[in-house]
């Protein structure tokens, strides 16, 4: 069974990296042929991972993911290089699985998206496999170093990517998007170094490790070596990293540097390089210029797929695993979040670039993903209660999954036309309604969606992060929410200026021609999944929640755990309370009632 | 009874499903798309069946019983009459029990088809919640919808070929032909149908959030049916934001309820606990108007500790476990909510709903968006703009209602009072005569929502229905006119009586109707009946509250003014000379399929307020069996000190024969200073403008409230998005890109520094070796002896060197 799941997980992420090598040892000299091939290797990985996903016929079948479950499934673990205790260690739970999945169905549109490219037709499509590799790479894998080289695998042929096949600001677009990431890389690695040499796996009890696939079952001899080992045990393993992060003496709480303990710094490490990614304000620049440059389909992976890179590391690494420096700086995350969400829209506001108010859009709409994260509804005052909370986290999950299907769908409908009058000037659009009437009836249902329409996929994810933060604070979700005015806002105007109107206004008018079948093929998928999982969102909570559920009541539990150590002084209340009933008089009427107590 | 959802719920989704066979097969459908028509009407009437049916089953489960309503005023409720003019608090009081044990509790039919998402203890669903309400909105609004889905064959019918826009002029001066959308149009009604109707039938305000956004987009679609105008993408823009602005009230509104009472559910609903059992949880209505606390508003627990969140965080922090903590906050609830935490909360609550129906309802000071729908084709004014989508926004005051706290009403009511008074002004003046019926329409939703803030639950709802009938029958009229006439502005029209008659005589009827037309004290128009109720809940109201009462005379005023430009519309229109030739020539009556739902809607203008002969079954009274429990009796503000008159006191004979005497007074004096106006000409309106030149001038600028908003909210929305676009290319961007420019320069910097000093060091040692090499050069000499010479020597110290080093290396071994 261990070998088939090696097999089958194995499979998902390298069939794309094997194909590459293929297509770069054959000599094939048709284009088309590239295209072909590259299509149906990703649409292979795509089929195995729907194979995945399709509910089981039987209970307990190896390899199917089993709904309902929190915990890490089809786990595979092979040593890599023992002396670091690095292990090649996969696995997919209810929040990475979705996204991979996404990322092998938008891989697979993408590709197809990618039949207009003619310049070096092999090298892209060798890049383009590559990427793909990293991608999933990341979503599953369980390794810190594992998940570290897999993001940098995937960072390289992105550059190529937006710098070879890009537009005329392509170069300049393509090193602001290394150079932003790199940073980021190079936070994340010296926080997962900080984290690995603090690890000790002495601390963990034998289910814990059993439970973490350190060893093999809790009575495994290879128990006792850890447990009896005279130096520390490090250990590279996330589930174990969130288990020592959360246990109550954890080895990150030692001070480091300016009385801030390791996990402080490793967890702001990290979240800066995930933000960098996400992106949130202020370090989202590389954004706009990336999704202007590159060509059509790596903007909707860009979109669609690594900006979400950055909100599921926040949600894998930065909470399970410092969850004291989380609780502590929540009202960053939240405020970054909510910054994002605000400042986006209204600089999506001021585009003239088509192109521009989308990426503009995507770090508006990401700004929920981290608000509905970091909204730390579990304190004191409402008891611990994770609930409002976990509608948050889902929320930002659905937001996440959301998110990739309508911006990924807005920026090849953007191409759709880019590739028939060749420029992106809002003024210069109009009447496109006339001259392609499913193009922009397409168009209209996925701008729709990101406007967060009821029955498409962007509403529900925006509207359960804002009802999850009420309770944190409501002044960050007032404002959350008052987004949803500049949001109408810009994609209406949008849409009156591109599809409405009497006539064309831009150059090249006479080039405009109808949706082909190819792109319709690409477009309506979008569209359709935007309006199921609008209707029956329930299609990705039941993949999403068990786990979801289970990582905001363990985080709960902390808090629970964490606030009795401290002194009554220190607790964080949460949001603001206007008071606009209690009067003085009122006060002291309730203080002698108390002093009864 | 169980067949209730079936019905109403099939009847909601008929329309979806022509929706979608249009989407995809409605270009295909006969010539021209004309089947679409047909498909979508069949939906529609069948939905109107079903819900008619639905009225049946109900009525047979729940008939009505003792006669209830103004028809009432009988000796029984007049000895308590008394007493309620001495002391409305005291009269709130007594007649409490009474009236709770008179009336009896009808359950609603509630439950959920499936769940959005749950979490936790808690869930958002898609579900139902029938009570008399409901099923009267169904029946309402698939009746409109159907008579207008059957005027649009022939308003429509344009749209079946190809079709010459004469208001839009391309790039080449000539007109826009395109191809006829005649499919689309149906398509986006039937969309519109099943979005009011899921709307109505919701079992949660999450649900209502739901439909309420898809009406919003429906309407945003066929308020910019003529993509090619930029009036209409501009007018459509402009509904579908200012609605948003609402909206994001709502949503403040929905958070407040999420987080206080952990459901959106109106009705109470079964949901499995921590271990697996079923259990009843109290929904939105229950919390706030527990059966324990004799159905009386109170906080609700978590709003209650919400407020308490300090103090809850300190009694946790000193208990032992989650369980204690909760006991003992448990203990402390009801001593927290007499002290009044948590009423804050639900004041929030109620004003955010509210601002979600300021929105839809177009009420002050959202009202902007309403007269510039009118760009849409008129089927839509009537059946969106009028008679179903913005009276939402009052069905939904009326269904949140027990949740409304008394300050919540107040503010209703004073919102509702600004906006009718306005409205009425604008639509003295205008000459549109699309844009007086919008107007009109804002004001006659005011008046709804006056009437429910005054108190007057059943007054508000009432008006609702009789409105809606003759609002849309004004509406599909204008329509009539238009079609025949090709414009929109009165002053070219008049004397069209004569060329159509049949349009002339429902819309006359229809003028009644909205004038609240009827022979005092004995019987009337739909619009008499719902006018009375408003005006006598006012009396009452102003009775309680004097303080208050000007919103008791604005609202009698609005009545006078309602009169006076529905008058004028009718003269300016059907009477007089003609007064643009060509117009009038050309001005026919219109086809059969418009003229019948005409006459249809004619008829329910005239007989909606009546009883059913030889039954006791009335409007009024079905409604009645709708009235939230607990609200009837009235209430008192506790932070204000006013009262909420209970509307039973509305109904006593001597309050009733007052307000009928003063609201036929005002309509007719507005009828009387109209027919001198407009119909005999005795006085000249051109000289009451001049005299009233500064508000002919507000009034005609509908009192700049476009003008300010552009200023005080567009533009500096703009202004923000310019800065930040800027800050976001100048500022963000420089750091980064300086940043990387001063990189390059340390790397140029370290280039130099390799250059000068390292390379330099590397070509100093080659040099010298070189140099050396030379030197050495010197030892070639070519003489053996001198070779062989330095060759011993060498061989001596190396062999010197060695011994010393291999011992020493040895005796390390």
């Amino acid at each position: 069974m261990s070998d088939f799941l090696t097999t089958l997980l194995s499979s998902v992420i390298f069939l794309p990296a094997l194909g590459a090598l293929l297509l770069c040892i054959v000599p094939i000299r048709s284009d088309r042929f590239i295209k072909q091939f590259s299509l149906a290797v990703t649409a292979v990985v795509f089929a195995i991972t729907l194979w995945m996903a399709w509910p089981a016929s039987s209970a307990n079948e190896p390899g199917r993911f089993a709904l309902g479950m929190a915990n890490m499934q089809s786990m595979v673990l092979h040593e890599w290089i023992p002396s670091w205790n690095i292990y090649y260690f996969l696995g997919i739970d209810g929040i990475s699985f979705p996204l991979a999945l996404l990322t092998s169905f938008l891989s697979v549109l993408a590709m197809g998206a990618s039949w207009p490219i003619a310049k070096h037709v092999k090298g892209y499509c060798v890049l383009f496999l590559l990427l793909e590799t990293g991608m999933l790479g990341v979503f599953m894998s369980l390794d810190f170093f594992l998940f570290y080289v897999f993001w940098e695998v995937m960072l390289l042929p992105m550059y190529f990517l937006i710098g070879i096949w890009g537009g005329p600001r392509r170069e300049y677009a393509a090193i602001k998007f290394f150079l932003f990431t790199l940073v980021g890389s190079v936070l994340l690695l010296v926080a997962m170094l900080m984290l690995y040499f603090n690890s000790d796996l002495r601390l963990l009890g034998p289910q814990q490790l059993a439970d973490c696939r350190v060893v093999e079952t809790k009575d495994a001899p290879e128990v006792q070596n850890i447990l009896k080992d005279a130096k520390p045990v490090h250990t590279f393993n996330i589930l174990a990293l969130a288990e020592m992060g959360q246990a109550e003496r954890s080895p990150f709480a030692q001070a480091l540097w300016l009385g801030k303990s390791v996990s402080w710094w490793a967890f702001l490490f990290m979240f800066i390089g995930f933000v960098i990614k996400l992106p949130a304000v202020p370090v989202h620049t590389w954004l706009p210029e990336a999704h202007v440059e590159a060509p059509t389909p790596i903007s909707m992976i860009l979109a669609g797929v690594l900006l979400k890179m950055g909100g599921y590391g926040v949600l894998r690494f930065c909470y399970p695993i410092c969850p004291d420096a989380a609780y502590e700086l929540a009202w960053l995350v939240c405020g970054i979040g909510t910054l994002s969400m605000v400042y986006g829209a209204f600089a999506a506001l001021a585009q003239k670039d088509f192109k521009r108010l989308v990426a503009y859009s995507s770090v508006s709409h990401m700004g929920y993903v981290l608000l509905g994260i970091g909204a730390w509804s579990a304190y004191a005052g409402n008891n611990y209660n994770a609930d409002y909370w976990m509608w948050g986290m889902n929320g930002a999950m659905f937001q996440m999954i959301a998110h990739g299907l309508s911006s990924a769908g807005m920026f090849f409908l953007v191409g759709v036309i880019y590739d028939r009058v060749h420029h992106r000037n809002l003024d210069q659009f109009g009447g496109l309604f006339a001259k392609m009437p499913l193009y922009s009836g397409i168009s209209v249902g996925i701008f729709f969606a990101a406007l967060g329409l009821p029955g498409l996929c962007g509403f529900i994810g925006e509207v359960f992060v804002v009802l999850g933060c009420w309770s944190y604070s409501t002044a960050l979700a007032v404002l959350a929410a008052s987004v949803v005015v500049l949001t109408a806002g810009y994609i209406l105007w949008t849409i009156q200026r591109v599809y409405l109107g009497a006539e064309y206004k831009g150059p090249h008018g006479d080039a405009i021609t109808p949706i082909t079948f190819r792109e319709t093929a690409i477009a309506v998928p979008l569209l359709a999944l935007a309006v199921v999982f609008g209707v029956y969102p329930k299609a990705m909570f039941d993949y999403m929640s068990p786990s979801i559920d289970k990582t905001v009541n363990a985080l709960a539990d902390w808090t629970r755990g964490h606030e009795k150590q401290k002194s009554p002084g220190d607790i964080i209340i949460g949001g603001v309370t206007p008071r606009i009933i209690i009067q003085e008089e009122e006060e002291e009427k309730l203080n002698p009632m108390m002093n009864d107590e | 009874m169980d067949t209730l959802p079936l019905l109403l719920g099939t009847a909601w989704l008929l329309p979806l499903a022509s929706f979608a066979l249009i989407l995809l097969f409605g270009s295909r459908m006969g010539k021209a798309g004309r089947g679409a028509g047909f498909v979508a009407t069949a939906a529609i009437v069948a939905a109107f069946v079903l819900s008619a049916t639905a009225l049946t089953v109900w009525l047979s489960a729940h008939p009505i019983e003792a006669p209830a309503g103004h028809s009432s005023a009988t000796a029984d409720s007049a000895e308590h009459g008394a007493a309620a003019k001495e002391n409305h608090a005291a009269d709130t009081h007594a007649s409490a029990g009474e009236t709770t044990a008179a009336k009896k509790i009808i359950p609603p039919v509630a439950g959920d088809w499936y769940e959005l998402g749950a979490f936790g203890t808690k869930r958002i669903t898609i579900g139902y919640y029938i009570d008399a309400l409901t099923i009267a909105m169904f029946f309402m609004v698939t009746m409109v919808a159907s008579c207008i889905h059957i005027y649009s064959f022939g308003y429509m019918h344009e749209e079946l070929s190809e079709v010459t826009d004469h208001q839009v002029t391309l790039a080449s001066g000539q007109h826009l032909h395109r191809r006829g959308r005649f499919h689309r149009f149906y398509q986006y009604l039937s969309l519109f149908c099943f979005s009011m109707l899921g709307l109505v039938i919701a079992g949660n305000i999450a649900m209502v959030f739901v439909f309420w956004e898809l009406v919003g987009i429906c309407s945003y679609f066929l308020i910019g049916f003529y993509i090619e105008r930029k009036s209409a993408s501009n007018a459509a823009n402009k509904a579908f934001i200012v609605n948003r602005v609402g909206d994001f009230g709502m949503i403040i509104g929905l958070m407040a309820v999420w987080t206080g009472m952990g459901t959106f559910s109106f009705g109470d609903y079964e949901m499995k606990d921590a271990q697996g059992r079923e259990t009843m949880r109290p929904g939105i209505f229950s919390q706030a108007r527990p059966a324990g606390n004799d159905f009386q508003l109170q906080a609700p627990d978590g709003m209650v500790k919400f407020a308490k969140r300090d103090e809850i965080a300190e009694i946790v922090q000193k208990s032992e476990n989650a369980a204690d903590a909760e006991l003992q906050i448990e203990k402390r609830i009801d001593g927290w909510r007499k002290d009044g935490f948590g009423y804050g909360w639900l004041i929030v609550a109620g004003l955010g709903i509210f601002c979600g129906c300021v929105g839809k309802s177009a009420q002050f000071p959202l009202h902007v968006w309403l007269p510039d729908a009118m760009e849409g084709p008129t089927p839509v004014s009537a059946l969106i703009h009028a008679a179903t989508m913005v009276a939402a926004g009052v069905y939904l005051v009326g269904r949140f209602y027990p949740v409304f706290t008394p300050e919540v009403l107040m503010v209703i009511a004073y919102i509702g009072c600004i906006t009718l008074f306005i409205a009425a002004t604008m639509a003295l003046v205008a000459t549109d005569i699309k844009r007086v019926l919008a107007f009109s329409t804002v004001s006659q939703l005011g008046y709804m929502m006056l009437a429910l803030g005054f108190g007057g639950w059943l007054a508000g709802i009432f008006h609702l229905f009789t409105h809606a009938f003759f609002k849309a029958l004004l509406f599909l009229c204008s329509g009539s006119v238009i079609h025949a006439t090709h414009t929109n502005e009165m002053p070219r029209m008049g004397g069209l009586l004569k060329k159509m008659p049949y349009t002339g005589i429902t819309m006359l009827i229809g003028c009644l109707a909205i004038a609240g037309a009827g022979i005092p004290w004995i019987i009337g128009l739909s619009g008499y009946y719902s006018k009375d109720f408003i005006i006598a809940q006012g009396l009452v109201y102003q009775h309680a509250n004097p303080l208050h009462g000007w919103l008791f005379y604005f609202s009698v005023a609005g009545a006078g003014m309602t009169s006076f430009y529905m008058f004028r519309l009718w003269y300016m229109t059907f009477l007089g000379t003609p007064r643009d030739k060509h117009v009038y020539d050309h001005a026919h009556e219109s086809t059969p399929s418009m003229l019948v739902p005409l006459v249809i809607l004619a008829v329910m203008s005239v007989i909606s307020g009546w009883k059913v002969p030889f039954t006791n079954l009335e409007l009024p009274a079905l409604l009645t069996q709708a009235i939230p429990s607990g609200t009837e009796e009235g209430a008192v503000s506790n932070l204000t000190k006013f009262y909420i008159p209970a509307e039973h006191l509305s109904h006593e004979s001597g309050v009733h024969f007052f307000a009928t005497g003063i609201a036929f007074l005002m309509a007719l004096l507005g009828f009387v200073l109209a027919t001198a106006f407009y119909g005999t000409k005795r006085l000249d309106p051109n000289d009451a403008r001049r005299t009233f030149a500064t508000l002919y001038r507000i009034f005609i600028h509908k009192w700049y409230f476009d003008e300010a908003y552009q200023k005080i909210f567009v533009r500096p929305a703009l202004a923000i998005s310019g800065w930040i676009a800027w800050l976001d290319k100048n500022g963000l961007d420089w750091i980064a890109d300086n940043s990387a420019r001063l990189m390059g320069l340390c790397a140029r910097l370290d280039d130099w520094f390799d250059r000068k000093f390292v390379d330099r060091l590397i070509d100093l040692v080659a040099a010298g070796t070189y140099r050396l090499g030379i030197r050495l050069k010197a030892l070639q000499t070519g003489s053996l002896r001198q070779y062989v010479m330095l060759l011993a020597v060498g061989l001596a110290a190396l062999f010197m060197i060695m011994n010393f080093y291999w011992n020493f290396a040895m005796s390390k071994m």
